[in-house]
């Protein structure tokens, strides 16, 4: 029988409550398939954040645990000091790790924890119906910009390149997208073993989409995300 | 001498009850009635079953919630449980027999309506005005006057009307649905229910698998499908959205789908003998 | 097997934590905590089976302790006022998966920065801080020994009832100084990783799609809460027997009170104190017992009846005849005379 969900899912969650055509599922497959290309599966701890990431409290088969928003971090790091060999996720998105988990995030890269980050953006905060976030451009029409999001609030939230100037120059920031599977694969193959293999923090930020915040269809949605990197350049953060 | 109707909704999200309900309880308002509407809400934004309660009164109304309701209108078959519990031997029970089977309501479920909606909007409409019928019967039964309530749906939803045509065919549905005679003792067969088991295909290279406890409609594997091999079905998901159907002939077994489906409900491999 | 030592109830704690066998501590500094920090942080260098991360802030400290926990190792943090106060948003998460979360908090004036030194203002918050129905377990030390005492006694409640538990102290019991005798547990309860990591998964979570599913869980919750707490409750009654007069005081005011209560008593007065030792739960049996053959009731705190709400809680409709006075100096501590001229003015 051909298998269609990497092995590291819990098949027994069927279906997943992820949205349809949400970026999350997308991140998850080749997360999963990057676990299981490694073989790690029986080494990895996840950590959940409360917004749509919540939703993968049972996603994978591997011992999870749900946190306070932006709290995923500082969890992960207080269990990795006392489990070092555990390879540890900290799995949120755009809301959670550029806002009020961004201090935790800054100082876990700042001592070098080794912890790997995955930071799924869909510039908004989706869970509570796509309010503006931080990576929301400028311009942009949510529930908390209705007339469009003011460039006063800013350009467009580049989170990897900021923690790059705090972060050992050995750890690894980088920034893949859903619309490109295969460098997503092997991005987050090399932040997880950045972490296993260099005992060094490692972040990836995962430019996503949110068809039903966004109100777009798959092709539009797709677009979308590539349009995104004009912003957000893909590929590792030097 | 008190009126109250308690009514609950239930249908899959994203199906547009809160919409039915905004347009219900609003026209009902501006006619003068009583009227307290919830949602009843989760985390998921989709997945769960979405669940609306209205109460319509001619005395003040205190309190949004209640354990017995008057009506219960039920749109999917994953809804049917959230409404069980609000059954006694008076609710109405109102549903849409092309996606529930009447077989598959509760036994406290006496007083049965019977509606097609899916079924009717997908041969008469547009598959996305089956809400639409719905709202016409409902503002019917509730008597609530035509025009404020299509007046309504124009500026809820009028921005999804991208053409004339679209709209055109948006307002015969709601006519429709105000007119619609209610199935009594024969029903409609609910062959719109979502799938089970998975959909295997092959041909002497390949063979694919497309399983749709798992697909949810999103349409990312046909506009990644580098040579246009998949195409909506009328096969219906978990969701009761369709579920792609595959050319073999033209598949290159490429793993596009496979790569990008976000639920893990498609992948196509090269059979042994070729790879 | 026991040693005695001249230290500083924040000393104490440090030594308390080693010998419950807390293996690492998370932390912030702030004034009158910090050199519990401190202190843990130079055992650290002596023995390498210990571990301390000094945070970015107190809610990266509290749930570096669920992280260490969720991992099988007893934690810890310590903190005081404001900081008390980020810690909530840790400790809300700790109560809702009953979790062994430890902490001491040394209470400092409130609300707000206050001031660095003492009060008993925290007395709410480290029960009810969190956005629940508040099952914790909350010890007040009064003394540089139960600074000791009562801080192993907080690990082992914590590991075995799992509800997050707290020891208050305050300004004052962090640095002073006193002979003690410390007197090192024969048994302590062993930790266990709560994320475990064979077998099937453990999915934790603590946010529920209904609202079923979350009042399941919390009768789970309240029924070992009513199961153990009797388990759980202390008190120290000292000098009630034949008490008329009845002084309600905890922490380090219950220490100024005994000596007040001793002085009276050689002025033949007959006056005891009812000390609670938890806070929550709270002995209401053994404060009643006392209170029956009272004739005048005074509660003593530097707060504004915060033990008093608990203590007039526990005492109304049991048929308690005794007039009850609430004594309160938010912020600031009484002497020993302060409390004489206190209780005599208010029985006058």
């Amino acid at each position: 029988m051909l298998n269609t969900i990497p092995k590291s899912w819990n098949s027994k969650l069927k279906p997943h409550l992820f949205c349809p055509g949400c970026g999350h599922g997308i991140a998850f497959k080749q997360l999963g398939f990057a676990i299981d290309g490694l073989g790690l599966q029986k080494e990895i701890t996840m950590g959940v954040d409360i917004g749509c990431s919540l939703l993968a409290w049972n996603f994978l088969d591997v011992p999870t645990i749900q946190t306070h928003h932006g709290r995923t971090t500082p969890l992960l790091v207080g269990y990795k000091m006392v489990r070092p060999k555990r390879i540890v996720i900290s799995y949120m998105g755009d809301g959670a790790a550029w806002g009020i988990g961004l201090q935790n995030i800054i100082h876990a890269a700042y001592r070098n924890n080794p912890v790997t980050v995955i930071v799924i953006n869909n510039e908004n905060f989706a869970m509570t119906g796509g309010q503006a976030s931080y990576t929301t451009l400028p311009g942009t029409v949510t529930p908390t910009s209705p007339i469009g999001k003011s460039p006063e609030l800013g350009a467009g939230f580049k989170g990897p390149e900021l923690i790059r100037n705090v972060a050992h120059k050995e750890a690894y920031i980088a920034r893949s997208t859903v619309a490109n599977p295969i460098h997503l694969l092997s991005t987050l193959k090399k932040a997880i073993l950045s972490q296993k293999e260099n005992n060094n923090f490692a972040l990836v930020e995962v430019l996503s989409i949110c068809p039903t915040n966004w109100k777009t269809n798959a092709k539009a949605s797709l677009d979308i995300a590539i349009d995104m990197e004009k912003v957000y350049p893909i590929g590792e953060v030097r | 001498m008190t009126h109250t109707t308690k009514i609950i909704l239930a249908g899959e999200g994203g199906q547009g009850i809160q919409t039915i309900a905004k347009v219900i309880t609003e026209v009902a308002a501006a006619q003068g009635m009583m009227v307290s509407y919830i949602p009843v809400f989760g985390v998921e934004q989709r997945g769960t079953p979405s669940v609306a309660l209205i109460i319509l009164s001619n005395e003040e109304i205190f309190y949004p919630r209640f354990d017995n309701a008057d009506y219960a209108i039920v749109l999917q078959k994953r809804a049917v449980s959230s409404v069980e519990s609000y059954l006694h031997n008076k609710t109405k029970i109102v549903f849409d027999s092309s996606t529930i089977g009447a077989e598959n309501l509760p036994k406290e479920a006496i007083h049965r309506f019977g509606i097609p909606a899916t079924q009717l909007a997908a041969e008469k409409f547009t598959p996305k005005a089956f809400n639409l019928i719905v709202a016409g019967k409902l503002s019917q039964v509730l008597n609530l006057d035509e025009d404020r309530v299509w007046q309504k749906i124009e500026k809820l939803l009028g921005k999804k009307f991208k053409t004339t045509e679209i709209r055109e065919k948006s307002k015969q549905a709601f006519l429709f649905g105000r007119q619609f005679v209610f199935e009594l003792k024969h029903f409609s067969k609910p062959i719109f229910q979502p799938a089970t088991g998975k959909i295997v295909s092959k041909n002497a290279e390949k063979t694919a698998l497309i399983d749709p406890e798992r697909c949810k409609g999103c349409g990312i594997c046909i506009v990644k499908c580098p040579v246009g091999a998949l195409k909506f079905s009328d096969t219906l998901g978990v969701f009761a959205t369709p579920v792609p159907e595959i050319d073999l002939e033209k598949c290159i077994a490429c793993g596009n789908c496979f790569r990008f489906c976000p639920d893990g409900a498609i992948a196509v491999t090269k059979n042994k003998k070729f790879k | 097997m026991t040693e005695k030592l001249f230290i500083t109830g924040n000393e104490a704690a440090v030594r308390g934590a080693v010998d419950a066998g807390a293996k690492i501590m998370f932390g912030y500094p702030i004034t009158p905590a910090t050199e519990i920090l401190e202190g843990w942080i130079a055992k650290t260098v002596i023995d390498k089976n210990l571990q301390f991360l000094q945070t970015e802030d107190e809610i990266a400290a509290g749930f570096g302790v669920i992280g260490a926990v969720l991992g099988g190792a007893k934690a810890f943090s310590a903190s005081a006022g404001i900081g008390h106060v980020l810690l909530q948003d840790p400790i809300s998460m700790a109560e809702n998966m009953r979790l062994p979360f430890v902490g001491i908090m040394m209470q400092r004036g409130g609300p707000s920065t206050g001031t660095v030194n003492f009060s008993q203002q925290e007395v709410n918050l480290a029960i009810h801080g969190g956005n629940g129905d508040s099952f914790r377990i909350v010890y007040s030390a009064s003394s540089v020994d139960e600074m000791y005492s009562l801080v192993i006694k907080a690990f082992s409640a914590a590991w075995k009832y799992r509800f997050p538990t707290f020891v208050l102290g305050d300004g004052y019991l962090g640095k002073m100084k006193a002979t003690v005798e410390l007197k090192k547990p024969l048994k302590s309860v062993e930790s266990k990783q709560i994320l475990s990591e064979s077998g099937s998964p453990t999915w934790l979570r603590n946010c529920f799609s209904s609202e079923e599913e979350l009042n399941t869980l919390l009768q789970s919750h309240i029924a070992d809460w009513e199961k153990n707490k009797n388990k759980i409750v202390e008190s120290e009654s000292f000098h009630t027997n034949d008490a008329r007069y009845l002084v309600v005081a905890h922490g380090i005011v219950a220490s100024a009170a005994k000596e007040t209560i001793l002085k009276m008593r050689s002025e033949r007065i007959r006056i005891g104190l009812f000390r609670p030792i938890t806070l929550n739960p709270f002995d209401g049996e053994a404060l009643r017992t006392i209170a029956r053959s009272a004739k005048h009731i005074f509660i003593i705190e530097s707060a504004y009846g915060q033990l008093g709400k608990i203590a007039k809680a526990e005492l109304a409709g049991h048929g308690i005849k005794a007039k009850i006075s609430q004594i309160s100096k938010p912020a600031e501590g009484f002497t020993p005379d302060e409390i004489i001229k206190e209780i005599k003015k208010h029985n006058a």
